[in-house]
């Protein structure tokens, strides 16, 4: 053995491995370090594939809501009348509203839904949807589960009226264009948080060259935007964090 | 190129380096620090609509007004309303911690239920409300076909006037049994006093907002005395700005430095159960200094003077019964009070514009003494400051409607002609309307009880009543016990079978004139969230058992429901007039005589039910009561201190048989008697004495477990109590802070830790109301001691009830 390890400076004899080219230093085995190189490199680009394919399919989960709901129909005024508004806004506020008292109500209630869906037995379109809407949820007064998208941690105080009413910032914004939706988007949760991927945002880097609002929804963002509007007060700790 | 372990490691490292370019270590740190926040324990506010509910609090019987603030359906928080006339926004611990007693699902039964263990195991099984009242309605029917319904009895702690009360009380005629027993609690000590004084079956009304000098005899005035939220109040107004400049002084008298007595301008000590003494010793020299009010004296007093009987008979009158046993050195040696405290509470008392003396004892569920209240009302008679703002005012009670005539059949009038098993009312005890300690001891000492079927409502005799376990044994004798109770307490734990009750703020319940409030007030509780359980108002589940045993029972009870028997009552109200259903708070009610009137603030009845059921009140502000000929409604048409109407009890058994033991006009008169009999002091030479807290419940309703957080560790250290002793007595005994020390009574033992206290009287053992309970939940069982459990009380004269206050124990080092 402990010839073995020297033996790199006993002087070169036949059946020793060829030495290296002259530039390298005479104890490097090209052999070993071209051996440790690939499997170096084999090492890492097993890593990216896992932190960059495989972490993220398996951090977020899968769901569907629990009904589908078609907001371009509902909001297509020649094909549903009803939801009341000039603009696009107040047309989300219409159902997503704002309480006397100046609280959002975020995903409305079922009562908002039987405003027009009031009775089980008539439907008002011909969708199959509609129809297990009404008979589950309608009928028996259950409230539908919906899984929110944009729902952040307890810790944080998100106020809308600030947002929307002094900061005239459009729905949209924040949230994507919902209103062109024929389908809810599909929910995907992270497993072990139990937030939406909506949070984080789609790419796991949580990069994007030129961000949208909408892109994600942490803290820095927040404070990135609030900095770009001249509100970077807004930006102290309690000010979220109560 | 084979995987050896040197390529392996070079992997490892790739593999590591590579890590650090990707997302995964920072996202991954990220979501863990976020899962960190979701663990199921961590409590999470719910989000929604919020609202506010206005009722009325029942966990005492102070009712002061509440406001609960809501998310969607989930009640988030208690607080007191400022709208409601009693309290204006202000709240005790307890009525803020109720949210506990509603969604603690540890403390109360989800529905109907049957034992299957042994009794007082608590161990149940759910059946459904059918089921329940079959069971229940046949055993009362078997027993009325049987010709026994008086072995049915009834134990009610809904307070008195309650619709709820009431209703239980029609059942009881209805089926036939004369056992209808209420528990014992100041009020009756209160009543009993106007009935022999005043001839009045009325509630005290102190009207203290008014006063300048309140001299409180033993009223816990910051432990939970009357409406908590009023008091509070009233002393922030009280001692509000400069303390040289306020513009009332409160002066505590009781043996112990309480919250009230710390807190007070001054604190007297008098020995437990010599509060008569001194209030007379005051009175003593308040005649002797020839300044009481001999106008009110002479007009509308009986019993002052000396007085001669119709049959020719001289009788001492009560200024010479003052005057020969109660001078400050004589008062001094009962009371341990010097002579010169006594004289200076006089000076005080005449040079105040408007004095008052209010008396009480303890909080508002523990009896006091008869005698002691006369005392202190006589030291109000003799300074005229009855009928006089700041003093203590005559109002009439609540004019609420009775309920319809019912005919009672033939076994119900024959079983509600036998003899009450408490005795109350019987001549022995001629004004009593309940003695329960008689009814425990009727069944203890028959070889077969006597009840049959024990109904329990809004009561837990086992743990309140300070009979040393009287009650509790009692219990263990009945065949059939039923608990309507919504908790699992001490007495559903013995029962066999279990009504629930909705919790108070579940439900629609009456709350008939606040302990102590200076006017008429009757409130209505409004449902804040509808019942989480199985369970049903009281009210209603009485009409449907009248209803399920049905003949002449179910046709007394007509109503549809509870709501329609409470508006019924409260057409009374309407009728009757002068009352008003809003509040100003920059007006309050006790801000009288008013200059302006103020409009009833409804227009018909059915907008005054509205309003009521709502949440809602009614109530007459105080006003003059002029004309004086109608207000006493005495043998002699005025206030008595010499009481006729005792002096014809007397004539009616003898002075002993109503455990009077002084000669028979001073046992008319309030007096100061020394308890005869009891055990050899020198085998039990210390005293104990039960004493409340305001964070504490001692009544039948659990404390909510949060408040466990606010007991001190010199009260409670893991699970044992604490017994407040003074230095000097401890050190007789060679006990230091936190020895553990056997306190024995005659009637029992209890291991407790000792607390040096300074203000705690040498010679005496302070041992707090509200500890070891047995039942409930894991907050609340095994914490502690009861000192009911080893109190031995004799019983009152004239009233009966017991003297709790003073047991003698002694004490023996562990």
């Amino acid at each position: 053995m402990k010839d073995r390890a020297n033996s790199s400076r006993r002087p070169s004899q036949s059946g020793d491995p060829p030495s290296p080219p002259g530039f390298f230093p005479k104890w490097l085995n090209i052999n070993v370090a071209v051996q440790d190189i690939s499997f170096f490199i084999i090492g890492l680009i097993a890593a990216l594939i896992v932190g960059w394919v495989i972490f993220p399919a398996v951090l977020y989960s899968k769901q569907t809501q629990p009904i589908n709901f078609n907001h371009a129909l509902h909001l297509d005024s020649e094909k549903v009348d009803g939801i009341e508004g000039d603009t696009k806004e107040e047309k989300c506020a219409f159902c997503h509203e704002f309480r006397e008292d100046g609280t959002f109500a975020g995903i409305p209630k079922l009562e908002k839904c039987t405003e027009c869906h009031d009775n089980p037995e008539s439907p008002l379109g011909e969708t199959p949807q509609e129809k297990e809407f009404l008979a589950r949820y309608v009928a028996t007064g259950e409230q539908i589960p919906w899984l929110v998208y944009s729902r952040q941690p307890d810790c944080v105080y998100f106020s809308h009226i600030a947002h929307v009413n002094m900061g005239k910032i459009a729905c949209d914004t924040c949230h994507g264009n919902f209103a062109d939706n024929k389908q809810l988007p599909v929910y995907m949760e992270n497993r072990l948080t139990g937030y939406s991927r909506n949070i984080w945002g789609e790419r796991i880097s949580g990069f994007y060259w030129n961000k949208k609002p909408s892109d994600r929804m942490k803290m820095d963002d927040c404070a990135e935007c609030h900095t770009k509007m001249g509100q970077e007060q807004n930006n102290a700790c309690f000010v979220c964090h109560k | 190129m084979k995987l050896t372990r040197r390529n392996f490691i070079a992997s490892v490292v790739g593999g590591v380096v590579g890590i650090q370019i990707t997302p995964l270590p920072w996202k991954f740190t990220d979501d863990v620090a976020i899962w960190t926040q979701n663990w199921p324990w961590v409590p999470v506010p719910p989000t929604g609509k919020f609202s506010e509910v206005h009722s009325v609090c029942n966990l005492c019987p102070g009712g002061c007004g509440i406001s609960v603030r809501k998310v969607d359906n989930r009640a988030v928080k208690i607080e007191g309303r400022p709208d409601y006339p009693v309290n204006a926004g202000s709240i005790c611990p307890i009525g803020m911690g109720g949210l506990q007693l509603l969604y603690d699902e540890s403390l109360r039964f989800t529905g109907p239920m049957k034992r299957v263990g042994m009794r007082g195991s608590g161990e149940f099984q759910s059946i459904s409300w059918e089921e329940a009242f079959r069971t229940l309605a046949g055993r009362i029917s078997t027993l009325r076909q049987a010709g026994r319904p008086e072995a049915i009895a009834a134990v009610d702690g809904n307070r008195k006037g309650s619709t709820a009360s009431v209703l239980i009380e029609r059942l009881m005629l209805a089926v036939g049994s004369p056992n209808y027993v209420r528990l014992p609690s100041l009020s009756d000590t209160y009543r009993m006093g106007n009935i022999v004084m005043q001839g009045r079956d009325a509630p005290v009304a102190y009207d203290f907002e008014n006063s300048d000098f309140v001299l409180s005899f033993g009223c816990g005035l910051l432990e939970g005395w009357g409406a908590p939220g009023r008091v509070m109040n009233a002393w922030g107004m009280w001692h509000e700005g400069n303390p040289a400049k306020s513009i009332a002084k409160v002066v505590q008298i009781e043996s112990r430095a309480s919250n009230t007595a710390s807190k007070a301008d001054l604190w007297v000590a008098p020995r437990p159960g010599t509060d008569a003494a001194l209030a007379l010793g005051i009175a003593h020299v308040i005649i002797r200094s020839g300044k009481y009010d001999s106008g009110f004296i002479a007009e509308h007093t009986f019993g002052f003077d000396d007085w001669q009987s119709s049959d020719g008979k001289s009788h001492s009158g009560f200024k010479t019964l003052v005057l020969r046993n109660y001078s400050p050195d004589q008062v001094s040696r009962i009371t341990g009070v010097r002579p010169d405290v006594i004289n200076k509470l006089a000076s005080a008392f005449m040079g105040a514009k408007a004095p008052l003396a209010i008396y009480g004892k303890a909080k508002n569920d523990l009896n006091g003494s008869l005698y002691e209240f006369m005392a202190v009302q006589s030291l109000n008679a003799l300074t005229g400051r009855i009928n006089r703002p700041g003093g203590v005012l005559l109002p009439d009670a609540l004019p609420l409607n009775p309920l319809p005539y019912f005919d009672q059949d033939g076994i119900a009038s024959r079983g509600t002609a036998k003899p009450r098993l408490d005795r109350a009312g019987t001549p022995s005890y001629p004004f009593a309307h309940s003695l329960i300690g008689n009814l425990a001891d009727a069944i203890n000492r028959s070889p077969r009880s006597p009840v049959d079927t024990l109904l329990v409502f809004s009561a837990n005799p086992a743990f309140t009543l300070p009979d040393g376990g009287a009650f509790r044994n009692a219990l263990s004798k009945i065949p059939f016990i039923v608990s309507f109770s919504p908790y699992r307490d001490e007495t559903a734990n013995m029962a066999d079978l279990i009504l629930p009750d909705c919790t108070y703020l579940e439900k629609m319940d009456d709350v008939v004139w606040p302990v102590g409030l200076q006017y008429p007030l009757y409130g209505v509780t409004k449902p804040v969230v509808a019942p989480l359980y199985d369970t049903r108002n009281c009210g209603d589940t009485v009409i449907q058992l009248a209803k399920s045993i049905g003949k002449s029972v179910g046709s007394a009870f007509p109503w549809k429901g509870f709501e329609d028997a409470v508006k019924e009552r409260a057409k009374g109200l309407y009728d009757a007039g002068n009352g008003q259903v809003t509040f100003d708070p920059a007006s309050p009610a006790w801000k009288w005589p008013r200059e302006t009137e103020t409009k009833p603030g409804y227009d018909s009845f059915d907008d005054m039910w509205k309003k009521l059921a709502a949440g809602g009140f009614w109530y007459r502000p105080p006003d003059e009561i002029k004309d004086w000929s109608w207000l006493f409604k005495t043998t002699s048409g005025r206030f008595e201190f010499c009481s006729q109407t005792i002096h014809q009890a007397i004539q009616k058994v003898s002075a002993r048989a109503l455990r009077i033991t002084v000669q028979d006009d001073e046992g008319c008169m309030a007096h100061f008697a020394a308890p005869k009999g009891g055990p050899d002091r020198s085998a039990y030479p210390l005293t104990l004495v039960p004493y409340p807290m305001i964070n504490l419940a001692s009544g039948w309703i659990p404390t909510p477990p949060f408040l466990y957080k606010t007991i001190f560790d010199t009260q409670l250290l893991k699970d044992v109590s604490f017994a407040a002793v003074n230095p000097k007595t401890a050190a007789a005994y060679g006990l230091k802070q936190g020895d553990l020390v056997t306190v024995q009574s005659p009637a029992g033992a209890a291991q407790v830790r000792v607390d040096l206290f300074e203000g705690a009287m040498p010679g005496m053992v302070y041992m707090p109301l509200g500890f070891g309970h047995t039942g409930y939940d894991e907050f609340l069982t095994g914490k502690g001691i009861n000192p009911n459990a080893i109190v031995q009380a004799g019983q009152e004269p004239v009233s009966g009830l017991p003297v709790w206050w003073s047991t003698p124990v002694k004490l023996v080092k562990v």
